[in-house]
């Protein structure tokens, strides 16, 4: 039966092993192809900030998600 | 006295070393693949200066710098310069769209596995270098600007009229 030292470390290796293996890599720059493709950008066609702008000024909410600037109070 | 001449050659050393220390790097030997499917060996190319440029379908800046390069091609290939744009497209037939809308007359090769981008250590797309008769690389651009063209015509022009 293992030592209860002895399964610390092997639980403690298991781990730093399974952090120092994860998934990194580098992309190279001339490996960007997939990643520069449209459908990779989050939003796209920027429906995001239409819709904060929609709602923002039905409820008369502007702010509630933050403002933009160096506080000059224009957005 | 003494300690001041030593100070002034300290100095001068110090801000001398970069520019003595630039020594221009052999360019690596490796071997393309022209659309043509000949193969074209960079040891080969020694003799003439080379405009090595990198691109791919994907990158937005090289859909100006494309043209452009093309359009040095056309101006100085009479005058001994060879220009290869290299495509590193993963998908071969993404850069065959690109290329069949952008008509051109330099040489394209593909570097599908990124061997060429790897051994020329490219650091940003678009990149660019600029060979000398010896092979060697004397100028690297990252980026594309405004700029670009002007510096490589006047790089390209200075290479050319260095002693072979």
């Amino acid at each position: 039966m293992m030592a209860l030292r002895t399964r610390l470390m092997v639980a403690l290796t298991l781990v730093g092993a399974g952090l120092l293996a994860t998934g990194c890599a580098t992309v190279q720059p001339w490996q960007r192809g997939l990643l520069a493709d449209s459908c990779m950008v989050f939003d796209a066609n920027n429906s995001a900030a239409y819709m904060t702008h929609w709602q923002e000024s039905r409820e008369g909410s502007m702010g509630g998600f933050g403002v933009q600037g160096g506080g000059c109070g224009c957005k | 006295m003494i300690a001041r001449r030593l100070f002034t050659l300290a100095l001068g050393t110090l801000l001398a070393a970069p520019v003595l220390g630039a020594v221009p790097k052999e360019a690596p030997d490796i071997t393309l693949t022209a659309v043509s499917g000949k193969p074209i060996r960079m040891a080969d190319l020694k003799g003439h200066v080379v405009l090595l440029d990198f691109w791919a379908s994907w990158c937005i800046p090289c859909r100006r710098s494309f043209p452009e390069v093309d359009a040095l091609n056309r101006e100085l290939q009479p005058k001994g310069l060879t220009v290869i744009a290299v495509n590193v497209d993963e998908q071969q037939k993404n850069a065959y769209t690109f290329l069949e809308q952008y008509p051109h007359t330099m040489t394209v090769a593909f570097d599908t596995k990124g061997a060429a981008a790897q051994a020329f250590d490219l650091q940003a797309m678009p990149s660019s270098m600029i060979l000398d008769r010896h092979g060697r690389i004397r100028f690297t651009h990252e980026g594309y600007t405004d700029k670009t063209i002007a510096q490589f015509r006047s790089e390209v022009l200075q290479l050319m009229g260095e002693a072979e």
